[in-house]
C-alpha cells in the first residue's frame, strides 16, 4: 500500500492536470461559467427555503442559512460519487491506452469537486460575515471536518467507480442511493427533530455526525439554544465508519484495477 | 500489490551490466469473453454466479528479448496478439502467466491523442496529454515551443481541438508524443500520420531515436516500414511466436503465409461458386451444362489447393514430380533456371493415341501455361495394358515469382474424354527478384532518357 501512494505521488502531476482539466471541462462554453457552481447550491436553497419555511413553516429560523452550511458538504460527497461512478468507463480511451495508477481518475474529479466545495465555502463566508454570524469561533474545526469527510467522499468514490465497470447498472442505481443518502442524514431537517428511537440509526451514518459539526461551526453560533457537539464517542464511530469505507474502496480499486482495460 | 509486482518488473533506471531492455518470459494471457457481454447487477444478484464465458488464448507461452538499442518490429495478422502484447509490455493490461521485464523509463504510443479533451484548446490538450504521458509540467513549459512547431498548428493552438481535422488531431499527438523522450518506445501504428512532409518528418524523428540509442518496439501492418527500420521482427501468429530474425527473412515469410491466406480465400470462394452452378443445373433439371456456365467452370476448376481428379481409369497417374538439371528433386526454382515436370503413368487398359497435357495455373486460378501432345502433333501410339509411361517436360522458367499449380492429364484421341485427370496435383514455387510484376517476366530493358 505504502508502494502504491509512492508510485501516486510521483503520477501527482497527472492528478492536478486532470483536475484543472475537469474544473476547464465544466465551465467551459458555458456563459456564467464559474457562478454557476455558486448558483446551483443557491437556487437549491431558495427552493428548500420556501418550502420549508414558507410553505411547511418548520419553524427554523433563517432556514437558508440553516441549510446551506450542510447542502455544500453533502454536495461535495453526492457530486463526488455521482461523477466518479462512469468515470474509468468515461475515460476507457485513457484506460485501454495509457498506463497510470487507475485511482488518479476518481481522484481528479473528488479533487475538482473539493476544489468548488472550497469556493462556495469562501462565498459562504461572506455571506456570514454581512448576515453577522460570528462564524470564527469554531472555524478551527472546519479543516479538520473537511479532512476527515475527504477520506469518505474518496473512498466511496473509488468503490463505485470501480464497481460500476463490471456492474453497470450501479450508474443508475447510485442516484436513488444517493438520495436516500442525502434524505437519511439531516440537511433539510434538524437532528433534534429525529424521534429519539431512530437517532441511532440516523446515527451510524457518519454524514450525520459531519453535517452536525458543519451546523455547529456555521448556524448554531447565532442560535446557541440548538447548539451541542457531537459527543466523542459518536465522532470516533463516524471516524472508525470513515476510515472502514476508505479503506474497503481503496481495496474494492485496487483489485478490480488490473482487469478495467479488458473489461472496458 | 495484488501479483502486480510479480508479473511486471520495472526497473526505473538502467542496469548498466544487463544490456536487456525488454524480456518476456512464457507470458500468456487468456482473455475472457462473456457471453452477456456485462453482467449486471440484476443478474449477478439474482443468479448468483458469474454468467458463462468462453476463454480466448490472446498470446500462449510468448519469450523474446529484446536488447537496448534495438529496433524490434512485430507483424502478423490481425488477431495474433500483436497488440496485447504491446498493452502488456506497457502495463495497461496484466499476463495471465509469465512474466515482463523491461529495463528504464517506457512510453507507449498506442494512441495518438489519447485524452485529448475536444473542448479545450490545442495548447491546454499538450499539458494534459504530456501529463498522461508521464512528462513533467517544467518540461512542458520548456518544450512547448517545440511541440507547437512541430505539430506545424502555430495558427490553431487556442483553438479547441474539436475543430481540428482528424490530421491536426494526430499531429498534436504525435507531437506531444515524441517530446516524451522515453528510453523504450512502444508504437502501435501510429506512424501513418499526416501528409507525406509530415510522415517524413515522424520517419526522421523515429530515425534519430534509433541513432540515439533508444530502444523501440513497432507494430504495424506496414512491411516496407518494418523492414526498413527494424534491426529484428518478430512474427506473431494466434499468439504464438512463429519466428524471430533479421526483418528480410521474416518479413518475406509473412508475406509469404499472407499469400497463402489470399490464396485459400480465392479457392473457397471459387468452391461456393462452383457450387452454385452446378444447384441451377440440378435445380433447373437439367443435364446439360451451357456453354458460359462451362466456361465459367473450367475458370474456376483450377483451384490452387484442391485436389480434384477424374477420368475413366484406363490409366492412372502415379507420380510428377519437379527437378532441375542434375535430376535431382526440387520444391522451388528461381527465375532463369531449366527444369523439368516428370510424370509417371501406369496403363490398366490398352489405349490407342493417348494424349499427354499439362497446365500449370497461377493461384488466382489464371491457367499461365498449357500444352498437350496433341498440340504438339506428337504421335504417341498404342500403349498395351500393364505399360507404364513417363512424360517429362523441359522448360525455362519466365515466371514471376510465387507459387504455381500444375495439372497433369491422360486422354484418349477423342480430345473430350480423359482417362485421368488430376487437377493442381503439386505446385511450384518460383523464386523471382522483385523488378517486375504480373505472371510472366519478359525480361525487359528499360531506358530512360532525360531531355
Amino acid at each position: 500500500m505504502i508502494k502504491n501512494f509512492r508510485t501516486l505521488f510521483s503520477y501527482r502531476e497527472l492528478l492536478f492536470s486532470l483536475t484543472r482539466k475537469e474544473l476547464k471541462v465544466k465551465y467551459r462554453g458555458s456563459a456564467l461559467g464559474f457562478l454557476w457552481s455558486l448558483l446551483n447550491p443557491i437556487l437549491t436553497m431558495l427552493v428548500y427555503s420556501f418550502v420549508f419555511s414558507i410553505v411547511l413553516r418548520a419553524g427554523i429560523q433563517e432556514f437558508a442559512i440553516f441549510l446551506i452550511c450542510v447542502l455544500l458538504p453533502f454536495n461535495f460527497l453526492s457530486n463526488s460519487v455521482n461523477y466518479g461512478t462512469g468515470s474509468i468507463i468515461g475515460n476507457s480511451n485513457l484506460v485501454n491506452k495509457i498506463y497510470f495508477p487507475r485511482e488518479i481518475i476518481p481522484l481528479s474529479i473528488v479533487l475538482a469537486n473539493l476544489f468548488n466545495f472550497l469556493l462556495e465555502l469562501a462565498a459562504l463566508f461572506i455571506v456570514l460575515g454581512i448576515l453577522r454570524y460570528p462564524f470564527y469561533i469554531y472555524l478551527y474545526l472546519l479543516p479538520v471536518v473537511i479532512f476527515i469527510q475527504f477520506f469518505l467522499v474518496v473512498g466511496m468514490t473509488l468503490l463505485v467507480s470501480a464497481l460500476n465497470v463490471f456492474f453497470r447498472d450501479l450508474q443508475h442505481l447510485i442516484t436513488i442511493i444517493m438520495m436516500v443518502w442525502f434524505f437519511g442524514t439531516p440537511v433539510i431537517y434538524p437532528l433534534s427533530m429525529v424521534p429519539e428511537k431512530y437517532q441511532f440509526i440516523i446515527k451510524i451514518n457518519p454524514m450525520t455526525i459531519y453535517t452536525a459539526y458543519y451546523r455547529n461551526i456555521f448556524y448554531f453560533v447565532k442560535y446557541p439554544d440548538g447548539a451541542g457537539f457531537p459527543s466523542v464517542s459518536e465522532t470516533l464511530i463516524a471516524i472508525g465508519i470513515t476510515l472502514l469505507i476508505f479503506f474497503v474502496g481503496y481495496f474494492v480499486f485496487k483489485k478490480l484495477e488490473p482487469r478495467f482495460a479488458e473489461e472496458i | 500489490m495484488n501479483g502486480t509486482g510479480k508479473k511486471y518488473k520495472e526497473n526505473k533506471i538502467k542496469n548498466s551490466s544487463d544490456d536487456t531492455a525488454v524480456a518476456v518470459k512464457s507470458v500468456t494471457k487468456r482473455y475472457r469473453i462473456h457471453h452477456e457481454k456485462i453482467p449486471s447487477l440484476k443478474q449477478t444478484i439474482l443468479k448468483l454466479k458469474r454468467t458463462t464465458y468462453e476463454e480466448f488464448l490472446a498470446l500462449d507461452d510468448v519469450s523474446f528479448s529484446i536488447k537496448h538499442g534495438e529496433t524490434c518490429g512485430i507483424i502478423g495478422p490481425n488477431g495474433s496478439g500483436k497488440s496485447t502484447l504491446l498493452k502488456m509490455l506497457a502495463k495497461i493490461i496484466q499476463p495471465t502467466s509469465g512474466e515482463i521485464i523491461v529495463n528504464g523509463p517506457l512510453s507507449a504510443l498506442l494512441e495518438l491523442g489519447a485524452g485529448f479533451h475536444p473542448d479545450l484548446t490545442g495548447r491546454e490538450n499538450i499539458y494534459i496529454n504530456a501529463a498522461i504521458l508521464g512528462m513533467k509540467r517544467k518540461d512542458v513549459d520548456r518544450k512547448l515551443n517545440d511541440i507547437i512547431g512541430f505539430s506545424e498548428l502555430e495558427r490553431f493552438i487556442d483553438m479547441p481541438v474539436k475543430n481540428y481535422s482528424s490530421g491536426m488531431y494526430m499531429r498534436l499527438g504525435f507531437s506531444v508524443a515524441i517530446n516524451v523522450n522515453p528510453d523504450i518506445l512502444l508504437v502501435d501504428e501510429v506512424l501513418a500520420v499526416g501528409d507525406q512532409s509530415f510522415q517524413a518528418k515522424c520517419y526522421k524523428v523515429i530515425y534519430n531515436f534509433m541513432k540515439s540509442g533508444k530502444t523501440i518496439i513497432i507494430v504495424s501492418h506496414d512491411l516496407e516500414t518494418i523492414s526498413d527500420l527494424c534491426s529484428k521482427v518478430i512474427f506473431l501468429k494466434d499468439g504464438k511466436i512463429i519466428d524471430i530474425g533479421k526483418p528480410l527473412d521474416i518479413v518475406s515469410k509473412y508475406r509469404a503465409y499472407i499469400e497463402k491466406l489470399e490464396k485459400k480465400r480465392i479457392v473457397e470462394q471459387q468452391r461456393t461458386e462452383r457450387k452454385k452452378i452446378f444447384k441451377t443445373v440440378i435445380e433447373g433439371n437439367r443435364k446439360v451444362v451451357d456453354g458460359e456456365e462451362i466456361s465459367r467452370l473450367s475458370n474456376l476448376s483450377i483451384d490452387g489447393e484442391t485436389i480434384n481428379r477424374f477420368g475413366s481409369g484406363d490409366a492412372e497417374i502415379t507420380s510428377i514430380g519437379l527437378f532441375n538439371k542434375s535430376e535431382r528433386v526440387i520444391d522451388y526454382c528461381s527465375y532463369g533456371d531449366e527444369v523439368k515436370i516428370v510424370c509417371k503413368v501406369l496403363f490398366k487398359e490398352n489405349v490407342e493415341e493417348p494424349i499427354f497435357g499439362i497446365r500449370m495455373a497461377d493461384y488466382r486460378g489464371n491457367i499461365v501455361y498449357g500444352t498437350n501432345s496433341r498440340l504438339r502433333n506428337v504421335r504417341t501410339g498404342l500403349f498395351k495394358k500393364g505399360d507404364k509411361a513417363t512424360v517429362s517436360f523441359f522448360f525455362k522458367v519466365i515466371l514471376i515469382g510465387g507459387e504455381y499449380s500444375v495439372s497433369f492429364a491422360v486422354g484418349y484421341n477423342d480430345n473430350k474424354t480423359y482417362c485421368d485427370w488430376i487437377n493442381n496435383m503439386f505446385s511450384i514455387n518460383v523464386m523471382h527478384r522483385n523488378i517486375a510484376e504480373g505472371i510472366a517476366d519478359l525480361d525487359s530493358e528499360m531506358i530512360i532518357e532525360k531531355k
